[in-house]
């Protein structure tokens, strides 16, 4: 008689893909927390993504443009529906609000002077402002968030936009979260907080509570800021395409849609999960909105949310977007996420470094997501400046290549029908063929049923009780 | 509302009509040496706020007062110099917000969001005010004489509140900094997740919120009463209770076991 439970790989039936060793390593965990666990980064489960959408240049059909020599235009104007200064940016692409305190100093004063090179914007994140930041960013956006942490009339009156925080598209419905150890006690002065106490900030904001006073939120921040600047609404990708139509009746000059690809520098890993639509699917939703109130035109669009290079950027702008806001993809061209001399990830996180998503420690090894004096001191401002800058210049040129490809001389000529799909799901998401057919999940099928109403409609106008067919 | 002029595109009026970004100052004020009086019978938000600008930054006018307010709302926001306002009658939502030194003092009533994130100055209001009362303010002191709504001085980060009547729920919901004196009753979840700061209550309070505990009172509260009934002329209800932060949230991992159910 075989012996079923020997000790032999011959007798090992399988392994759970439900109990992963990862998921019961986060129950042990858990059972010894008594509380959900925190972590920095963005989604880690496989979700449809842009790497599931192809260009289709010209060829025969259209001609292209010549890369270097013919102009493709890049500058990006946001806000100008009431703005009486609208927000001009060289390039279509700016870099998103991280808080100081999330980010250490150095990080933010980088970020700055990086985007300044560039010729495009940074935005204060939670924190408040510090005067560096300012310095150092030629456009600047002052957030209006939740917890209103040091927030300042003076401060507003320096911005060149002004961005109301609504939600995130990693945690969705949820405040921002900086844990003890990364509130020091610079970080929490600005904030009016106790020094080392875990910051839960509010998921809503104090002073409003639906879209009706929304609207009068706006007008007053607009009186205080006399309509010089413009105001942008930012929101978690959810239930898209109510959420921009009630956006866009509250009368803002942009629309800001963060998918659940985005990232944070601290959040619950179930909330990083398991909220929010991917962008791909939000943009659609938002351009069918925006032009259901017929306001497609007035309010500009900017996303974010899991972008890593031009070719996101470029399929961004297809889909209908004016600008795109980078974060943690603007964090690894600082140096996160890389050895740097004195760094030990493995010993320190177990993870290598291309794997670190340790941001909420406050023990980044790169000086970036830190508070730490010493390890600050890794982050050259100057350097990692020159680096923001070299990203985000290659990000352009990226989306210019594909742009000039596909014939256009401004990239934000590109349009859906530049678009095909190499899944049924991403063909569904962002409305646009499967590649080698005219399929589109859902549209096909509507614009079927619609032709067969139709001609049934007809038939049934036209049936004179049996003598003739249609 | 403004006017569309022949220039203006339709796009630049919103649905709701709230933006009016081609309104001027109206340039109507009675000015009488450095005081002056607006009518803003026929005024829309944005003529008001731009009138008072006008006047303030302008003219250099440190006396103001608005007749036939009609309770519009965002009037008064963003001042950030001293000057003295009254408001003869009552205000809509967004009353005298982001300020930083002006003392506006308002004969009526006020709607939601009163004096949010106000950063110094002094805001009287004589009658009731409605919910969100003094929401994220930083400092100066914002005095309600009537009854207040719900989460009065959320995010409060500085400065002091008084009510002469009665608070509604949630009051000092994740109250950061600053001072609470409520003359009357609180409703229920007082003090809700505070971080910091002082809630005192002369009436009864329905509920505590989470870790919201009582304190003794000390002489220097005693003392910054008494200074603040005082300054503002009203009458001090003999006894108060003090209500402070328990800070058993700040850090979750100290927390005992069988505590961790304060946050369900």
């Amino acid at each position: 008689m075989a012996d079923e439970t020997a000790p032999s790989e011959n007798t090992v039936l399988g392994r759970s893909q439900i109990f992963t060793p990862e998921v019961v390593n986060d129950i042990h965990m858990k059972a010894e927390l008594g509380r959900y666990r925190m972590r920095g980064g963005g989604i880690f489960k496989k979700i449809p993504h842009w790497d599931e959408l192809v260009f289709l240049p010209g060829t025969l059909t259209r001609f292209v443009i010549e890369g270097y020599r013919e102009k493709c235009e890049t500058k990006t104007v946001l806000g100008g529906r009431f703005a009486k200064k609208p927000l001009e940016l060289d390039i279509p692409v700016y870099i998103t609000g991280m808080s100081f305190g999330a980010l250490s100093l150095e990080a933010k004063m980088a970020l700055a002077k990086g985007a300044s090179m560039a010729g495009t914007a940074t935005c204060s994140g939670e924190g408040g402002m510090i005067p560096p930041e300012r310095d150092l960013s030629t456009k600047w956006y002052y957030q209006v968030i939740q917890s209103r942490y040091g927030f300042n009339p003076h401060h507003l009156m320096l911005a060149d936009a002004v961005e109301f925080f609504i939600g995130q598209g990693c945690k969705v419905g949820m405040g921002g979260h900086l844990m003890g150890q990364k509130v020091t006690e610079q970080v929490a002065e600005m904030r009016s907080l106790p020094a080392g106490i875990d910051q839960r900030s509010p998921a809503r904001h104090p002073d409003w509570l639906g879209p009706d006073d929304l609207s009068l939120k706006i007008q007053e921040v607009r009186e205080a800021t006399d309509y010089q600047v413009p105001i942008q609404l930012k929101l978690g990708a959810a239930r898209v395409y109510d959420d921009v139509r009630m956006a866009a009746k509250c009368g803002p000059d942009v629309i800001y849609l963060d998918g659940a690809e985005g990232g944070t520098g601290a959040g619950p890993h179930i909330g990083t999960e398991e909220t929010g639509i991917p962008l791909m699917a939000a943009i659609p939703e938002a351009r069918r909105a925006l032009e259901d109130v017929g306001l497609a035109d007035e309010i500009d669009l900017v996303v974010a949310g899991g972008i890593r290079n031009g070719a996101d950027i470029a399929k961004c702008i297809a889909l209908g977007a004016k600008a795109v806001a980078i974060g943690s993809a603007a964090l690894m061209a600082l140096g996160s996420n890389k050895d740097v001399a004195g760094a030990d990830y493995e010993g320190t996180f177990g993870v290598p470094a291309s794997d670190f998503y340790h941001w909420h420690t406050g023990k980044d090894p790169a000086g970036i997501t830190t508070q730490d004096p010493e390890l600050r001191k890794r982050l050259n401002v100057d350097e990692a400046a020159v680096r923001v800058y070299n990203f985000l210049h290659t990000l352009t040129l990226e989306v210019q290549m594909l742009a000039r490809a596909c014939g256009k001389t401004d990239v934000h000529s590109l349009e859906p029908e530049d678009l095909n799909a190499l899944t049924t799901e991403a063909a569904a998401m962002a409305r646009v063929p499967l590649a080698g057919t005219k399929y589109i999940p859902g549209v096909t099928e509507e614009k079927t049923l619609t032709e067969i109403r139709d001609l049934l409609a007809k038939h049934i106008a036209n049936d004179t009780g049996g003598n003739r067919d249609v | 509302m403004v006017a569309v002029n022949e220039t203006s595109r339709t796009g630049r009026y919103d649905v709701r009509g709230l933006a009016e970004p081609d309104a001027e100052a109206p340039k109507t004020a009675r000015i009488d040496g450095d005081s002056a009086v607006v009518d803003a019978a026929d005024l829309s938000t944005r003529q008001i706020n731009l009138e008072l600008r006008r006047l303030v930054y302008g003219e250099g006018i440190s006396e103001v007062t608005v007749t036939n307010p009609g309770a519009k709302h965002s009037i008064a926001v963003g001042l950030l110099t001293r000057c003295r306002i009254t408001v003869d009658g009552s205000l809509g939502y967004f009353a005298c917000t982001l300020g930083d030194g002006p003392e506006i003092h308002v004969t009526g009533r006020v709607g939601w969001s009163l004096a949010e994130n106000m950063m110094s100055g002094v805001v009287v209001v004589d009658k009731n005010a409605g919910s969100l009362t003094g929401a994220a303010m930083r400092g100066g002191d914002l005095v309600v004489r009537g009854h207040v709504g719900a989460r009065t001085g959320i995010d409060q980060k500085g400065g002091t509140i008084l009510v002469g009547g009665n608070t509604g729920s949630m009051t000092g919901f994740m109250m950061q900094r600053g001072r609470q004196i409520i003359c009357g009753n609180a409703g229920p979840g007082l003090g809700d997740s505070m971080y910091d700061g002082e809630i005192y209550v002369a009436g009864t309070v329905a509920s505590l919120g989470v870790d919201c505990v009582e304190e003794e009172m000390t002489p220097r509260d005693d003392e910054l009463l008494d200074r603040k009934f005082r300054i503002y002329r009203m009458d001090r209800p003999e006894r108060f209770r003090k209500f402070v932060c328990g800070k058993q949230l700040y850090n979750y991992d100290t927390l005992e076991p069988s505590e961790r159910k304060l946050v369900l």
